[in-house]
């Protein structure tokens, strides 16, 4: 169990609204292991956010077993070894980006796992050094993202999970990012799960792409990605990418 | 990002020059209208031939205003106090209801309509009752100052408590952040700049409530002064009066911008 960090075994979401009840998650089965960038595509309303919501403790499964280095995601999370980026930036305007990064460090006990890096290592590490007292209104949505990344990373987890975190940007904003994310990724060594419904992102940043169907939302095919690391946004004009891309394209409309 | 911008000392000047102009004229427009407006006034005064007792040349009202100062300003600060202390309960009973309703969704369902149905109830109704209850010092004076307050705080105060972002909610949850955190790092932040739209409207009804208030059995105070004046159909006493009650509304008005800039300057609304 060492190597795995998350491990999920039959887990199904119910949600019960006015209109009946609706299955998000149907017996998801699953091991990510540590250190891995897994990606999850699928069309909307497949549950991939609901699936990433259950591992960071948001949504309590209606059944099955989630683990999360071997114990309940509510285990990780108090223990701080779960940093969540939102498709929102999700800051707070009345605090300077120094401010919204060290936030973790001041609620909920204030933990920092051993190895965190500091808050000024990180915004360095995001391209953000010399911003430190901006507000978010002063920045560019690529900018309040890379600084929802360093918040995130500030109490040094060991699984990042982030939810379409580059969904709002422009195309030429997102390749960039990308790029960084990779690099973020090789130098903290941390567990990434990212959700997407681009079938580039998910190709170009994935170790393996997790595709899920809708209605209920299962497990369609997990297809491991053979391009090599470090990887730059040239890989993807490389027929391998382009058959990969394709194969996932396929795949996604029998979805 | 700083290579983004170029030194370009002409553009820079003539920019500058822009913004300066337009600073001005912000400035003056408003002094314009009002001199043409007094202007126009003292005209009509005049053309129509109207007696000083029915309404009064702005030329009268401005020598009200100097030759009797003192008594104004006699009758300025018991008015002042009842404003500015109905301000502080009102908007602070307010505060403290709203973060109840919030803490407790039940205390809200069962006190809100009570809340609406007291604030129905005419500023010049509440007046007699208060003074029944209160006598006929400054307290039932405070009281109607504070309870005009009160309402429009709250309903903004909830409002600016509970209407956060579910995402900056979520990220708390993720933090493990205990719920006191959540409510002082989160929620109060998020309200203030809900709480200060109503202080602005509290600054202004404040003193209209302690004028409204004095003008229930009192001997001093701009309401009392305000009724004195028209009863002895002194028209020059009563615009001066007026203008005293509005300028310290007026200030009392800026005060509250002046810090609603400085606290909030991160707020979107405040970008240049």
């Amino acid at each position: 169990m060492a190597e795995t960090a998350v491990s999920c075994e039959g887990v199904s979401v119910r949600f019960t609204t006015e209109r009946g009840t609706v299955t998000a998650l149907d017996r998801i089965d699953l091991t990510i292991p540590r250190g891995s960038f897994l990606t999850l595509l699928g069309p909307s309303g497949c549950g991939k956010s609901t699936l990433l919501r259950v591992m960071a403790d948001l949504i309590a499964p209606s059944g099955g077993r989630v683990a999360v280095f071997g114990g309940t995601p509510s285990s990780a999370r108090l223990k701080r070894e779960i940093g969540f980026v939102f498709q929102d930036p999700a800051l707070l305007p009345w605090r300077t980006v120094l401010d919204n990064v060290t936030l973790p460090l001041e609620v909920g006990g204030g933990k920092a796992l051993p190895g965190a890096r500091t808050p000024q290592q990180l915004l360095e590490l995001v391209g953000l050094n010399g911003w430190e007292t901006a507000y978010p209104h002063e920045l560019s949505g690529g900018m309040r993202q890379r600084v929802a990344i360093a918040r995130a990373l500030v109490s040094g987890p060991r699984l990042l999970l982030m939810d379409e975190p580059f969904g709002a940007l422009d195309e030429i904003t997102r390749d960039r990012l990308n790029e960084e994310l990779l690099q973020v990724w090789s130098s903290t060594g941390t567990t990434i799960v990212f959700v997407t419904h681009s079938i580039y992102e998910a190709a170009f940043l994935g170790q393996q792409v997790l595709l899920l169907a809708a209605r209920p939302g299962r497990v369609r095919e997990l297809v491991p990605v053979t391009l090599p690391m470090p990887r730059h946004l040239g890989q993807r004009e490389t027929p391998e990418f382009t058959a990969l891309a394709g194969h996932l394209r396929r795949v996604l409309e029998t979805c | 990002m700083a290579d983004a911008f170029a030194a370009d000392a002409e553009g820079e000047a003539r920019f500058r020059q822009r913004r300066r102009y337009l600073a001005w004229r912000r400035r003056l427009l408003p002094i314009v209208a009002v001199v043409a407006l007094l202007y126009a006034w003292s005209e009509s005064i005049e053309l129509f031939d109207i007696k000083p007792f029915i309404a009064p040349s702005p030329q009268a009202v401005a020598a009200v205003l100097y030759d009797r100062f003192g008594i104004l300003m006699a009758n300025l600060l018991p008015t002042a106090i009842e404003s500015i202390l109905g301000f502080a309960l009102g908007n602070l009973a307010a505060v403290v209801v709203a973060t109840v309703f919030v803490w407790r969704k039940t205390v809200e369902e069962a006190m809100f309509p009570v809340a609406v149905m007291i604030n129905s109830i005419p500023v010049v109704a509440k007046a007699p009752i208060l003074v029944l209850l209160l006598g006929n010092g400054m307290e039932p004076k405070i009281a109607v100052a504070a309870i005009i307050c009160f309402f429009p705080t709250l309903v903004n105060m909830t409002r600016g408590l509970r209407d956060v972002r579910p995402e900056q909610l979520e990220l708390m949850r993720i933090l493990s952040a205990r719920q006191s955190e959540v409510f002082l790092r989160i929620r109060v932040p998020n309200a203030l700049p809900y709480l200060f739209s109503a202080l602005k409207i509290a600054a202004s009804t404040a003193v209209i409530g302690a004028i409204v208030g004095e003008w229930i059995g009192s001997t001093q105070g701009i309401g009392a002064l305000i009724l004195q004046a028209t009863f002895n159909f002194d028209s020059p006493l009563l615009y001066a009066t007026i203008v005293v009650g509005s300028v310290f509304s007026a200030l009392f008005f800026g005060v509250i911008s002046l810090v609603e800039r400085r606290m909030l300057r991160w707020h979107t609304a405040h970008k240049e």
